[in-house]
Parts: structure tokens; sequence; C-alpha cells
């Protein structure tokens, strides 16, 4: 009795958690694309509202997350389902797939560099150097990573939003000042550095823009996870 | 009219069943990878071989397109579990917040400059009209 009682009050709060996880960011999400304002992002205003939430009711992170965990088993099915953008554009790989590899390979490499060096001489955490040096990959394929070489995963998250948003607000007018006019340079620099939440907002502009900024989304996560690891480990045994 | 919507809802339902199967699968064949070779996490093996499978017809591409439109538009909401356990490192945001975002922001700023003026001098190179 006590344990089927148990596993219902399980199943219901993890139902309630859940499902209002769904409609706060829905709510959100709808409110975005009805008063057309960028910074209403979706992800960010139900992470800062559940936060928010939790703190007001005193309600501890952990039965939060427990309790969200059909959330957070989505993720790995999510990232699969990326390969589809990425299908979809192997043809212009093949074309032009030197050029393109080239530069998001000198781009991931001084990313990661960059940020882990920086990082370590001004904060000297391992766990945040690892979580600013991903900041500018996808957010489950981050999460991944930085799980795998001890990073802080919720910096990690908090990083990539932040990168995601300087981006995507700043990145157009940005390039265009540096007489960066390509509509397929402005894609694969803002799909490099600011991921899915660049791609979303440079999608709007063109169809060359929402190609080449997915392409490089997705191409400098699968770079990123394959150099990262031995970069990494490498700076870390210099520093 | 009735029968028209019962026919599509007919297709969506296995459309998405068909997409998951095929999702599912290639996660699965990932993670057998990441197994035996535990280089890349499982989710990036199992990407890359849906793309493949997508490549080489084993799946069929318009059964699954209209499924992950609507996942890809709708993914942000599994992150936000893990962005909430920012909470759990509040110490942590005080005493480096500020560094933080100054890093976050100098490094992006490089890389955005770097991948366009790069890539832009390409652009110019392959099109010369």
């Amino acid at each position: 009795m006590v344990i089927t009682d148990l596993l219902y009050n399980h199943i219901l709060s993890s139902f309630f958690v859940v499902a209002g996880t769904i409609a706060l960011f829905q709510l959100i999400a709808m409110l975005q694309s009805k008063l057309n304002a960028i910074w209403l992002q979706p992800m960010l205003i139900t992470i800062l509202v559940i936060m928010a939430i939790l703190l007001w009711q005193d309600i501890s992170f952990d039965s939060y997350f427990t309790n969200s965990w059909l959330l957070n088993a989505l993720l790995e099915p999510a990232v699969v389902a990326l390969g589809f953008p990425l299908y979809q554009h192997l043809e212009t790989i093949k074309k032009q797939w030197k050029s393109i590899i080239l530069v998001l390979f000198i781009g991931a490499l001084i990313a990661i560099i960059s940020s882990f060096v920086i990082t370590m001489l001004l904060i000297g955490d391992y766990t945040i150097a690892v979580a600013l040096s991903l900041k500018s990959v996808t957010t489950p394929i981050a999460i991944a990573i930085a799980g795998q070489l001890d990073g802080n995963t919720a910096i990690t998250a908090f990083a990539i939003i932040l990168a995601g948003f300087f981006g995507a607000l700043v990145g157009p007018p940005w390039l265009r000042f540096i007489k960066v006019t390509s509509p397929k340079a402005q894609g694969l620099a803002i799909g490099a550095a600011s991921h899915a939440i660049g791609t979303a907002t440079v999608s709007n502009i063109s169809y060359e823009h929402a190609a080449y900024s997915s392409l490089a989304l997705i191409v400098s996560a699968v770079i990123t996870a394959l150099i990262s690891p031995f970069i990494i480990s490498f700076l870390a045994s210099l520093l | 009219m009735v029968e028209v919507s019962v026919s599509t809802f007919k297709k969506k339902t296995f459309n998405a069943l068909y997409s998951s199967f095929a999702i599912f699968s290639c996660l699965a064949l990932g993670k057998l990878c990441s197994y035996f070779a535990p280089i890349l996490p499982a989710s990036l093996y199992g990407l890359i071989i849906f793309t493949v499978t997508l490549h080489f017809r084993l799946f069929n591409a318009e059964h699954i397109k209209s499924t992950v439109v609507w996942c890809i538009k709708h993914m942000g909401v599994c992150f936000v579990p893990a962005g909430v356990g920012i909470i759990n490192h509040f110490d942590l945001i005080k005493q480096f917040g500020i560094a933080i975002v100054a890093i976050t922001f100098v490094t992006t700023f490089v890389l955005l400059t770097l991948v366009g003026l790069h890539y832009q001098r390409y652009a110019i190179d392959e099109e010369p009209n």
C-alpha cells in the first residue's frame, strides 16, 4: 500500500513538473512570437521563472531535477534529430567542404584555447574553464562533453545561453560593420559562435542564412566534440 | 471532410512513430558505438548514424521531415532542467559572474569576427562575379 502510494505520488509530481515546465515554455514562446521580441527567449525566461519559483517556495533543485527526468531524457534523441538538417545540407558540404571545415576547425580551436586559457588565468577553476570553452556549441552536445570532461554542466548551460544572445542580438550588425556582407559568411559565423539561438534568429533573414548557420552549428559541434578532450587535457597539464 | 482529417491524422501518427523508430534505433546504435569506442558521446554517434542512414535512403526522409522540424522547433524545453541547475551554483556566480560574462562576450566576438572574415574571403574567391 505504502509503495503504491509513493509510486503514485512520484508519477503525479513528475507529471505536474514536466507539464508545468512545458506549459510555461509554450506560453512564453507564444508571447515572443506575438510581441516579436527576441529578448523574450523562451528557454532563458522559463529557466529564470522556475528558478524564482524554487527559491520562493523553498523547493530544492534536486527534487525539481528528479521530477523533470523525462525532459532530461529527451536531450539525447533531440541531438540525434539534428542529423536531419545536416543530411539536408550534405550537397552543399560536398561542394565546399574543404573551406567550410577549415574555417570552422580554426574557429573551434581558437574558441576552445582562448576561453580555457583566459578562464584559467582569471578564475583558476578547471570546471568553469571547461564550461566556458564549450559555450559556442549547441546545448545537448556541450552538456555531454562537459560531463565527460568533468566540467560544470550548470555553468556550461548558462554560458551557452549568454553566448547565444550576444551573437544573435549583436552579431548581424557587427558583421555588417566589419564588411562581412555575404549571407553564407554571416550564417556560418553566427552558427559557429551562437549555435541554435543565433541560428533561430538569423533564419528570419534569408534561406541561405538558415542553411549555413545550421550547418555551422552542427559541424562546429562535431569538431569541438572530437578535438576538445585532447586540447583541454593538454592545456590543463600546462597550466 | 471527416475522412480527409482522419487520413491526415493517420498519416501524422504513422510519420511520428516512423521518425521515433528511426531516431531511437540510431541512438541505440550510437550507445553501442560509444560503449566500444568512448570518443564521442552516444547522442553524437547517433546524429552521424542518422545522417548516414538518411543519405543512403535506409529511412525515408519524406516521412521524417515534419516530425523532426517539430522536434527541433520545440527542443529548447528539454534544456530547461539543466539550466535551472545554475541555482546550485549561486556562490560561483556571485564570485565570478562578471568574469564569466566578460570572457563569454569577448571570445564570442573573436569567433564571430574570425569565421565571418575568413569565410567572406572564400565566398568572394568562389564567386568572382
